[in-house]
């Protein structure tokens, strides 16, 4: 957007600079520890204002880095980072998830030197994921984001955390497993018996030795491991339990950015390098969003936690990404990464209600809770802005994601001549609007409840109020000025497919 | 000169919501309700200034219309999603009377509201977003923003709804019964606005653009696939249901009575439910394209009319009553967009200019009764909230006897009531008369035209029951023996409540002679029917000749008499206590009491369908969630776990055991060995 | 002079021996002897083959063998001698304490 001056080595330090906070944070133990928090606010702001100097500026090619990384006779794996409309919004979006986590849990208490370790280490690892160029990098990085996100939830969960951080890492583990055989067999391919080049760009030059079967396969396999991390229906189950039992700030990050892995995951390796793949599997595509829309909404109506109910809100926004790019068109694929960028900024918001209703009112039992907004209208106005952007609200942020992505799906129908398929998107925005207002109707409406001790609850703290507010602030721009974010990732979609 | 500067219309509440909304409890007693009103009037005034440049100047007389819009972003295969501006004489309409009534009843909101303390600030700042919505709404140059405004209303509506539903002053039952009246209305606009959107992807996909000067352009129209446009329409149309609260979504509207009264004025008269008919209008250039869709808005518009109507004929609470009339009014404005559309696409398909002349006085007629029912809707709620203040019932059983109390609102609501029951020469009358007489003239054309005799004779018993209903509801507050609460009654209301009153009273006599003074050619729509081009304005005006017609049509005297005759037998029946009403019901127990006491069963309905289609099928899919997905998840989980255990026992950890394994192990891989060397020709 | 294999089947009786004393017998005295058996079978096999080949190396390999006989014999007794002071037993179906 403007002609900013470069700066060398900005994407390593992207990466180093949460990686030297995450030491330093883990060492301030003992009476130090107080002041972790200062030292995860500080990385994470520096972070934030280079990734925003990253986004505004001009040219991201300039800054791709190339270096060699371990290269023996037949195989070479590169350090390769790199930035496009794809990514960067991304790369935005963690840093300033991580900047406004580290706020909003600025009051932890329990060993707060390892949970802002484990924060900033999760960004080195998501960082990692977004910028790198390399196929054995990114999987790499896409494993250094499983194991803090682990701690975060076997250490700083709730009662069942044990249970949902072993199912949450053996899942996606097993995924991501099957994910690597899909990268090995697209290298080892698309090297044909020479060098097997791990980089993105050798690939994609060797993708003309991808066959139509092996196109097939491999997308299957990948198609897999980055639909676990989705989480697509119905390999989803790992996600409400994992989202339960997670402290709020892990929660964040987790529907925030990590899910977004998945679908970026798919946009960046089975669609670029797989396009005849991509159209192999398009009806079942199409078949897993749309059940996942359904689904996810369904289950939210049925649920009682609040944070469960958020996290099967994810599963049905993500089946949304996931329908925008089912439909294979720039159109799609442009609003499905406005729509994963989107519902990163409205989960944030979403979830750090959510799980602040667990700290404030001692349980986040829908049933038990009712007529809070009497109580605490600070948060009830937090909730209601963020139930309000996840419903669709037009003129939020989320509004457009779904806009475009149904759009998109329409123009699919129609070449189809089967324009009644879009019955079952807006079905979806009727029942998501339907679940949100129900536990809106419960939880902060009505009758002040006399089911729990309402004496103690507290509304809203000054440093909540800070990363909350932030946010919804964000959603709002972004809401009325979606060109913001569409102006860069059209610098990627556009000619992706072109149009239907 | 003003022209330039539509855009603040809407900004300016916009701002006094942002404002109001952070720093309310900062401005004085009022919560920020100066700054509201300041607002609002201000918007007015601007709205008044633009509505004069624009009907005086002749720069804008030959497109019918003034627009600047910008992109606001585009995205891949050439769509482009503008923002802007769109000035005709509909939005000149829309945002003066909006901005008007919004203005008196924020005014009254400050007696009205005096007693909630801390609560000012949320109430300014809500009505503050509703009033940009309905503003904004008015002047969107393109559908997408037509949508934004539109759900920021549904969104603003939902707020002030449920503006009760905690720490409600009067208990714990009232704040349920507003929370759940808020879900509700959300809810079901939200099924009409699901379908709206719809209509946008429809639209978007066929146009190209949502812009209104691309989607009404006639080239535009003509290229595009006819059966789109019908299913656009009809989508479209949906949207307007659920807003507007027509059959079969008018559950909601009722129920919203929930909120405060000030807020039920604002929902019916000045903005939300006014939006549906706007859009009707707004997009006559399209839904004229089928002769089917306009006959099908008609025949909404008139068993809404007349079912609600039905509804309020036996109910005891003030405000329902008013509701039902509300929705029974929309449904009259329906069917005069209905009928005139009618004839005018019928007229498009043979060609003849009379006819569509002739349809176009039905646009006005809805028009002018949209108009006409903001004033007297307004002026009806804000009294019948006036004696709810006083009373502190909603009740109509125990009020009575109220008008000597109340001079200023018994003699406001009056004319209110006369105005809606279409007494002559008041506001309502006009309009009323000119709709019935529409559906009368669509009745002469086309295949389906046997359909428009049985709206109109809905339309006049309607008309009767109106009256009917009306005076029912007056005799039983001001008139009649006293009830238990009227003895509680503190006397008139505040001076700030009482002026409103008495400005809309005027407007709600009065509005209706703009008709004669050549109000149906500046809301005329025509259609060139070289081009196919629709505009707005510009019409002839017949101006006075309509008292000629009016009272040379024997029907309207039919129309006249049926009013004069429900109101004395409201008087009989609930003033003099001549007539006693119960044994006409049974003393309510006649199935039809009953049927219409329980509003014909919707509600029931409704909550069966939804409670069955939503949680029941949640139930089953979070069943199928824990015990079918993610059981098979845990399920294999635990079998590898279990069969790991059962190979477990074989460690025994008996050395003796491990020991004999191995050399068993040993022997088995000799023989093996030995076996394979001799079976593939020895060493 | 004596053919070789009644080297070689002497020496496999007395690992067969060894073997069965190591699988059958619960006193672990004996089973250390037993392994002290099938180690010695080995010794015989590899003196019978530098015998047989004229090659010293097997002979070294003997004495090797021998001098680490002699420190597996010190460590087991040593663990043997633990054990019996912890559990109070040598049979070695009541040491299962390694299980998992």
């Amino acid at each position: 957007m403007f002609d900013l001056p470069e700066i060398p080595y900005l994407l390593t330090l992207l990466i180093v600079i949460p990686l030297i906070g995450a030491i330093v944070s883990l060492a301030m133990g003992g009476e130090k520890q107080k002041h972790a928090k200062t030292v995860a606010i500080a990385f994470s702001a520096v972070t934030l204002v280079l990734a925003v100097y990253l986004m505004l500026s001009n040219d991201y090619s300039v800054y791709t880095e190339n270096y060699s990384w371990i290269e023996t006779a037949g195989l070479k794996m590169s350090y390769i980072l790199t930035v496009d409309g794809l990514s960067i919004l991304m790369v935005f979006l963690t840093a300033l998830l991580l900047f406004v986590v580290s706020i909003f849990s600025a009051h932890e208490t329990d060993k707060p030197n390892y949970f802002f370790a484990l924060l900033l280490a999760m960004e080195v690892g998501l960082m990692g994921v977004y910028m790198a160029g390399d196929y054995f990098l990114f999987y790499i990085m896409w494993e250094v984001t499983l194991i803090p996100m682990y701690f975060m939830i076997s250490w700083f969960g709730g009662p069942r955390r044990h249970y949902a951080a072993i199912k949450f890492f053996i899942y996606t583990h097993v995924a991501s497993l099957v994910m690597l055989i899909g990268i090995f067999a697209l290298a080892f391919q698309a090297a044909q018996g020479g060098l097997v080049d791990f980089s993105f760009e050798a690939v994609l030059a060797g993708s003309g030795a991808f066959g139509e079967t092996f196109q097939m396969l491999v997308f299957g396999l990948l198609f897999f491991g980055f639909a676990v991390k989705m989480p697509i229906v119905p390999f989803h189950t790992w996600l409400p339990d994992a989202h339960t039992e997670a402290p709020t700030a892990g929660s964040v990050l987790l529907a925030g950015v990590m899910l977004k892995m998945g679908s970026y995951g798919i946009i960046r390796v089975c669609l670029e390098a797989l396009p005849q793949g991509a159209q192999q599997w398009q009806t079942i595509m199409f078949v897993v969003a749309i059940v996942a829309i359904l689904y996810g909404a369904y289950a939210c109506i049925a649920q009682k936690d609040l944070k469960k109910m958020v996290a099967f809100s994810s599963i049905s926004h993500m089946g949304m990404v996931m329908l925008g790019i089912a439909c294979l068109s720039d159109v799609g694929v442009e609003f499905a990464i406005f729509q994963m960028f989107a519902h990163g900024l409205v989960t944030a918001v979403l979830f750090m209600t959510c799980g602040m209703a667990g700290h404030n009112f001692g349980t986040r039992e829908i049933p038990l809770l009712g007529g809070m907004a009497g109580k605490v209208p600070v948060y009830a106005a937090f909730m209601m802005f963020g139930f309000m952007a996840s419903l669709g609200l037009p003129g939020l942020v989320g509004f457009w994601g779904e806009f475009g992505v149904i759009f998109a799906f329409y123009e699919y129908a129609y070449s189809i001549d089967m324009i009644w398929l879009i019955v079952f998107c807006l079905m979806s925005l009727m029942l998501t609007a339907g679940y949100y207002l129900w536990a809106m109707q419960r939880t902060l409406f009505g009758r002040l409840t006399d089911r729990i001790d309402t004496t103690h609850v507290h509304d809203v703290n000054k440093a909540e109020g800070i990363a909350m507010g932030i946010m919804c602030l964000m959603i709002a721009v972004f809401g009325l000025w979606p060109d913001l974010a569409l102006s860069l990732i059209s610098q990627y979609s556009t000619g992706l497919f072109g149009v239907i | 000169m003003f022209i330039e500067y539509t855009w603040l219309v809407p900004l300016i509440p916009a701002l006094c919501f942002v404002l109001v909304g952070f720093f309310g409890n900062k401005m004085g007693k009022t919560g920020g309700g100066y700054l509201a009103i300041a607002g609002v009037a201000v918007s007015c005034l601007l709205s008044v200034l633009i509505s004069y440049e624009f009907f005086t100047s002749a720069a804008y007389a030959s497109p019918g219309y003034y627009t600047e819009s910008m992109t606001w972003f585009t995205f891949p295969g050439g769509f482009e999603i503008t923002i802007g501006f769109y000035v005709d004489t509909l939005a000149c309409l829309m945002m003066m009377f909006a901005s008007f009534i919004s203005m008196l009843i924020f005014v009254y909101s400050l007696g009205y509201m005096g007693e909630e303390g801390k609560r000012k600030r949320r109430y300014f700042a809500e009505v503050a977003l509703f009033v940009t919505g309905m503003l904004g709404l008015a002047i969107s140059s393109s559908f997408i923003e037509m949508f934004i405004f539109w759900e920021i209303m549904g969104l603003c509506s939902y707020l002030l709804i449920g503006f009760w539903s905690f720490n409600h002053p009067e208990g714990d039952d009232k704040a349920d019964n507003a929370a759940s009246a808020a879900k509700k209305a959300f809810l079901v606009t939200r099924l009409g606005d699901v379908s709206l959107m719809g209509g946008l992807f429809v639209m978007l996909y066929a146009f190209g653009s949502l812009d209104y000067t691309v989607v009404f352009d006639a080239a535009n129209i003509a290229s595009v696939d006819h059966n789109l446009i019908i299913i656009a329409c009809l989508l479209i149309f949906g949207g307007v249901i659920g807003k507007s609260a027509q059959f079969p979504l008018l559950d909601w509207l009722p129920d919203a009575m929930a909120g405060p009264t000030t807020v039920s004025a604002l929902i019916h008269a000045a903005t939300m439910v006014k939006a549906g008919v706007y859009l009707v209008a707004r997009c006559f250039p399209i839904f004229c394209e089928a002769s089917s869709v306009m006959l099908l808005v008609a025949v909404i518009g008139g068993v809404t009319m007349f079912f609600a109507a039905t509804m309020a004929m036996n109910n005891m609470n003030i405000k329902k009553v008013l509701a039902y009339s509300t929705l029974s009014q929309l449904g009259y404005m329906f069917l005069a967009l209905g009928a005139g559309g009618y004839m005018i696409a019928i007229g498009i398909e043979t060609g003849d200019t009379a006819l569509i002349a002739a349809g176009s006085l039905g646009y006005t007629a809805g028009c002018l009764h949209m108009v006409n029912h903001a004033f007297f809707k307004a002026l009806l709620f804000l009294c019948s909230g006036s004696v709810i203040h006083s009373t502190g019932t909603e009740d109509m059983r125990e009020m009575g006897g109220l008008g000597p109390k109340m001079k200023v609102t018994s003699i406001t609501m009056l004319i209110g009531s006369l105005s809606i029951a279409g007494f002559p020469f008041f506001a309502g009358f006009f309009s009323k008369d000119l709709i019935i007489e529409q559906a009368l003239h669509a009745a002469d054309y086309g295949t389906a035209g046997w359909i428009f005799i049985v709206l109109w004779a809905l339309a006049i018993i309607t008309a009767f029951m109106t009256a009917f209903y009306m005076f029912r509801m007056w005799y039983m507050t001001f008139r009649g023996p006293e009830g238990p609460k009227t003895q509680h009654c503190h006397g008139e209301s505040p001076k700030s409540m009482t002026v409103p009153l008495m400005v809309l009273s005027i407007f709600a006599f009065g509005f209706g002679f703009v008709l004669l003074f050549g109000f149906d050619g500046l809301l005329s729509i025509n259609v060139d029917l070289a081009t196919g081009q629709f505009f707005v304005g510009g019409g002839h005006a017949e101006g006075l000749e309509y008292l000629v017609e009016f009272f040379t049509n024997p029907w309207t005297y039919l129309t006249i008499v049926l009013v004069i005759a429900a109101i004395i037998i409201a008087k009989f029946m609930y003033d003099k206590r001549k007539i006693n009403p119960g044994k006409f019901n049974k003393n309510g127990t006649s199935w039809l009491y009953r049927a219409l006491a329980s509003r014909w069963w919707f509600p029931e309905l409704y909550n069966q369908v939804s409670w069955k289609l939503g949680y029941g099928v949640a139930r089953g899919v979070d069943y199928v969630d824990r015990n079918i997905v993610d059981g098979a998840v845990n399920g294999l989980s635990n079998a590898v776990v279990g069969s790991g255990d059962i190979l477990s026992k074989a460690q025994t950890g008996n050395v003796r055991n491990y020991a004999a394994v191995v050399l068993g192990g040993i022997v088995v891989l000799f023989v093996v060995i030995l076996a394979l060397f001799y079976f593939m020709g020895g060493l | 002079m004596i053919p070789i294999e009644f080297f070689l089947a002497f020496a496999a009786i007395l690992f067969a021996i060894g073997a069965y004393g190591v699988i059958t017998k619960t006193n672990t005295i004996i089973v250390l002897m037993c392994i002290e058996l099938m180690l010695n079978a080995a010794n015989i096999n590899f003196i019978a083959f530098s015998g047989f080949l004229g090659d010293a190396m097997g002979q070294v390999f003997v004495i090797m063998t021998i001098s680490v006989a002699a420190a597996e014999v010190a460590v087991g007794i040593a663990i043997l001698l633990n054990a019996y002071k912890i559990k109070k037993t040598t049979e070695t179906d009541s040491l299962t304490c390694m299980r998992w």
